[in-house]
């Protein structure tokens, strides 16, 4: 698995990686980081840290 | 920010609000006092329980105040006095809200009821039909003496379907049994007159209609068991100090909503029409669910899509839409009413709900549909 972001080279957490799966799509192969990610969405970087906790809180198995 | 999500809540109407403010701050009195500081609360309650079955072709003494649309459910369907022996059946269907769902389910597991599905088509609709023959059947069997409550909802949540609720009444109370409707999304959306549909119960809920949450009621002509023991309000069966604000609220809203209800529908059937237009225009391919629509209620089926997905992507463009499927990070859950209509799972996995309600606007409309070609063609490409 791809463990750089695909546009800027900046290490994945897994965090990252479960939300570029839940984002876009379980089958992608080559992930962005956060700031790519809120970039690519036209939102911001505290939006989707917003969404990282909800899928925590929700048992989302992605983000153990 | 776009809200696109009526169906789980609507705003509170500003005038409604007004009305409520005078019995939050100068007009506390508790309704069940008898001096003069209560006469006034005493007074808007009897006035909005008048309103509020004016609005639905009641009488006042027929509605009942309760918490919202699940506690009137459940309220209908375990406290009913006619049916509460254990020895009784529920017909319901496999479309219906979890409040009705769960409260027949408990029925089934601690008081011995026996519980009947109704089966939808692939369009959400129960074939009245079907009610009948399985009526005909429990005369026929053993249970002939069983008192039966038949449950069906008037417009399905999820997909906006609108049962033919006139004609599953008559056909129950052609067999002396009770019909009790789920009516939380019609109420105020869709002209509702409980003698010209002939239900004996009907449950609604404030906040769905632009009333304040926490606020609903229960329709019966038929004998209730007391829900809540203690004081003599509601008839004695649900006791507990009036919420006077809230009750005022609700009734304002309904009234408003009621007086302008083709108005709305009018708008809201436009801005929906506008909305699919634009995605029909689109190289999507979709499935819009259910039929006799309620004006503003869209579930859409994406093929391969991910519904999840696409809520969570609208949300980040601050467009609030639910979802009709939901993923575990293993499987998708797919909800029991785009399981019950049979809809392939390539389309069932990418199903969301958009409900549009009288405030929002075609350029709203626009923009939803615009967000969702722009996600799903750009994640179809990758």
């Amino acid at each position: 698995m791809e463990t750089l972001c695909k546009y800027c080279g900046k290490t994945l957490s897994k965090d990252w990686i479960g939300l570029n799966k839940k984002l876009i799509s379980k089958d992608i192969k080559k992930f962005a980081c956060i700031d790519c990610l809120a970039d690519d969405f036209d939102c911001t970087v505290d939006d989707l840290e917003i969404k990282i906790e909800e899928f925590k809180e929700e048992g989302c198995t992605l983000f153990l | 920010m776009i809200y696109a999500d009526n169906a789980a809540t609507t705003k509170l109407d500003i005038d409604a609000f007004e009305e409520m403010k005078p019995y939050m701050i100068e007009e506390y009195g508790n309704a069940s006092q008898p001096y003069f500081f209560s006469k006034t609360p005493k007074t808007a309650l009897r006035q909005a329980r008048k309103d509020i079955a004016d609005c639905i072709g009641a009488d006042p003494d027929e509605i009942y105040f309760t918490s919202g649309g699940s506690e009137s459910d459940n309220w209908a369907i375990k406290r009913q006095t006619t049916i509460s022996s254990d020895i009784r059946c529920i017909i319901t269907s496999n479309i219906e809200h979890h409040a009705v769902l769960r409260s027949v389910e408990s029925e089934k597991k601690y008081n011995h009821a026996r519980v009947f599905y109704l089966s939808s088509n692939e369009n959400g609709l129960i074939n009245p039909e079907d009610l009948r023959n399985l009526l005909e059947h429990l005369r026929e069997g053993v249970s002939f003496r069983e008192p039966v409550l038949v449950s069906v909802m008037m417009v399905n949540n999820e997909i906006g379907t609108i049962q033919p609720i006139a004609e599953l009444a008559e056909i129950t109370k052609k067999y002396g049994a009770i019909f009790h409707t789920d009516a939380v999304q019609a109420v105020g959306h869709i002209p509702t007159d409980v003698k010209r549909l002939g239900v004996s119960m009907l449950s609604a809920s404030a906040h769905k209609f632009n009333g304040p949450k926490g606020i609903g009621f229960l329709y019966s002509v038929e004998g209730l068991d007391n829900l809540i023991d203690g004081g003599k309000q509601e008839k004695g069966h649900r006791a507990g100090t009036e919420n006077i604000a809230a009750i005022v609220g609700m009734a304002a809203a309904l009234k408003k909503n009621c007086i302008q209800i083709e108005k709305n529908m009018r708008h809201i059937k436009n801005i929906e029409n506008v909305l699919l237009d634009r995605l029909y225009r689109s190289s999507l391919d979709f499935k819009r669910n259910g039929t006799n629509h309620l004006p503003g209620n869209i579930s859409l089926s994406f093929l391969d899509a991910d519904g999840e997905m696409l809520m969570h992507r609208l949300d980040l463009k601050r467009i609030c839409v639910s979802t009709g499927a939901a993923c575990d990070s293993v499987n998708t859950q797919v909800s029991h009413v785009i399981k019950a209509i049979g809809l392939p799972d390539r389309y069932a996995k990418g199903t969301i709900r958009i409900s549009l309600g009288k405030n929002n606007t075609e350029e709203e409309a626009l923009m939803i549909a615009d967000a969702i070609i722009d996600i799903l063609k750009e994640v179809g490409s990758l």
